[in-house]
């Protein structure tokens, strides 16, 4: 009787031994990425890194959309014929009709279809240095992505977030992303298909 | 101890007299079986003994660098080839570029850094100085071979950083832009094209199924009813390939790289066969890249060249992650499907992704923890 009774302690702290030591991972003491991440994260100094000098010489605006709050590149300077106002001094509907000679003929646009978008529906026909919202407040060239998030919402949010676009200069801090018209023209912005940047023709040997 | 007795092997190019060993007793302790260092034949040739040299490199390292080894071979590397270029150097090399008059400085200084890489140790148990000291003389090296400069860095991990990486599967058009670009930063082999990025081309509606994926594709893209993903070193957090490796000539470092150290690499391919998810590329024939294609900005861990017979793989392209860049893979996505960034900082877009996405990863359930997830919009 004592003697069954001891061997079911021992195979009772045996078993336990088992368990506490079969939780252990190999060499980590975290179960799992995500738990790693959790922890080592807790006391998050930063880093001596940068990634300013990597920005070439972009001239970056600070913004800030909610909870997220980072560099975008400077538009104005980029657009080769800003300010619009040295030629378009007057409004949209004073400006002659007939016998001009042709401007920005060539952007067309292709953007949606012309029962929801034409010029004015972003550029201010009042004032064409700036951009305009769908309920007619003013939108700054520097700014437009306020103007494509007010459709494209869904990208917007992952675009502040970081899930959409793309960093400029590196992961180290100060993030500096590309703002949409970096990437898409506005006037038309489906990219367009294309052939691949290379072929490995050694690859199809090796496979024969 | 008796000359009988030796528990090393050792060259008598010179001496007539017969290099016993005892059939009986092994320096390992044991009669029979497979400790690695028997041998039945009673006289070595030179070029048996090479032989037998090379098949027991993997051996115990010299206490010096606390070494610990798998394997309880009493030969080390290192003795075997102390004892082999010991004759060879001497006899040959050494004796006629150190001791002559009419040699240059420059052949006794690429003599003296041959011989000092040759009996350098594992990177990874390398002191800051050492990790130094060997990136000059591969610089000095380069320098006296073609002329040139090149810079390397031997930057170890910064404090506060894990790598990751997430790759937007609803973005990727497969333009290859990345494969490009990895080819030109890290001076792959141009002869057998390698590549570490693969792009895989699969139908709409077949999920991931490898099977009938195209991963050399070449037509206008993105072609109707595909999508594209990517595949390359996932720098796992428990690595397999780390594991089998019989030299420790790879690991993962602080900041999550597995890397590779190809000095130390004796080309076995154990970590090819186990990387489940095809990231480790073997040198068959001597690397080749053309002098003007030579990305001179290098780091001993990542991009500097590389000899034939050794492993290699993507490593986030360490010369630029460890100095604050994205990869060069994801500065050339046009797509901006790519997102790397630093898992330990809470503020990163990686964790931004990694949190508010739906990600996942590939063959999740092997446990080797990738850090490289796959998301859609």
């Amino acid at each position: 009787m004592n003697k069954s009774n001891r061997i079911i302690q021992f195979l009772g702290v045996l078993l336990l031994i088992i368990l506490v030591a079969s939780c252990k991972h190999k060499e980590e003491e975290y179960h799992s990425i995500t738990d790693k991440i959790k922890a080592k994260s807790k006391n998050y100094h930063g880093v001596s890194l940068s990634s300013e000098g990597y920005f070439d010489d972009v001239k970056m605006i600070k913004i800030t959309e909610e909870e997220h709050s980072f560099l975008i590149p400077e538009r104005k300077g980029k657009i080769k014929s800003y300010a619009c106002t040295e030629c378009h001094s007057k409004p949209l509907n004073q400006l002659q009709t007939t016998n001009f000679k042709k401007a920005h003929w060539d952007i067309a646009i292709k953007h949606a279809d012309v029962n929801t978008m034409n010029c004015i529906t972003c550029h201010n026909d009042k004032n064409m240095d700036e951009l305009k919202s769908l309920t007619g407040s003013k939108i700054d060239f520097n700014r437009s992505y306020k103007l494509c998030s007010q459709c494209h919402t869904k990208q917007f949010e992952d675009w502040k977030g970081g899930a959409h676009g793309k960093e400029i200069g590196g992961w180290a801090p100060p993030r500096a992303s590309k703002t949409c018209v970096n990437c898409h023209n506005p006037h038309n912005p489906h990219f367009e298909s294309r052939w691949p940047a290379r072929f490995n023709t050694q690859k199809i040997k090796e496979r024969k | 101890m008796s000359d009988n007795n030796k528990k090393w092997f050792s060259l008598n190019l010179n001496s007539r007299r017969k290099q016993s060993t005892n059939a009986h007793s092994c320096s390992c302790g044991n009669n029979s079986g497979g400790c690695g260092s028997h041998q039945s034949k009673e006289e070595l040739n030179e070029a048996e003994f090479l032989e037998a040299a090379v098949n027991a490199s993997i051996g115990e390292e010299t206490k010096k660098d606390g070494f610990d080894q798998v394997f309880d071979v009493k030969m080390s590397r290192r003795n075997a080839f102390k004892q082999l270029t010991a004759s060879l150097l001497i006899g040959a090399g050494a004796v006629s570029s150190c001791t002559s008059v009419i040699s240059n400085d420059e052949t006794k200084e690429k003599a003296q850094i041959d011989w000092e890489e040759q009996f350098k140790g594992n990177y990874k148990l390398m002191s800051d100085d050492e990790k130094k000291a060997t990136v000059n003389r591969l610089v000095r090296s380069y320098q006296i071979r073609t002329g040139k400069t090149i810079s390397m860095s031997s930057k170890n991990a910064e404090k506060d950083v894990l790598f990751g990486y997430a790759f937007n599967i609803s973005k990727c058009q497969g333009y290859m832009d990345c494969v490009s670009a990895c080819v030109e930063e890290n001076n792959q082999d141009r002869n057998s094209q390698m590549q570490y990025i693969r792009i895989h081309e699969m139908k709409d509606g077949k999920g991931f199924n490898f099977n009938e994926a195209d991963d050399n594709y070449y037509h206008e893209v993105p072609a109707q009813g595909h999508f594209y993903m990517g595949t390359q070193c996932f720098h796992c957090d428990n690595p397999p390939c780390v594991e089998v490796c019989p030299v420790q000539a790879t690991w993962r470092e602080e900041d999550g790289l597995v890397v590779v150290d190809y000095d130390w690499c004796v080309g076995c391919r154990y970590c090819m066969a186990a990387c489940p998810y095809d990231g480790r590329r073997f040198n068959w024939s001597k690397p080749e890249v053309p002098e003007e294609e030579i990305n001179h900005n290098q780091h001993y861990l990542g991009n500097r060249m590389r000899k034939k017979g050794v492993m290699e793989k993507c490593t986030f392209c360490v010369q630029r992650s460890r100095a604050g860049k994205n990869p060069a893979c994801v500065e050339a996505c046009p797509t901006g499907a790519r997102i790397f960034g630093n898992l330990l900082d809470p503020n990163s877009t990686i964790r931004w992704v990694l949190e508010n996405k739906k990600v996942f990863r590939l063959k999740e359930d092997l446990g080797t923890e990738p850090k490289f997830w796959y998301y859609m919009d």
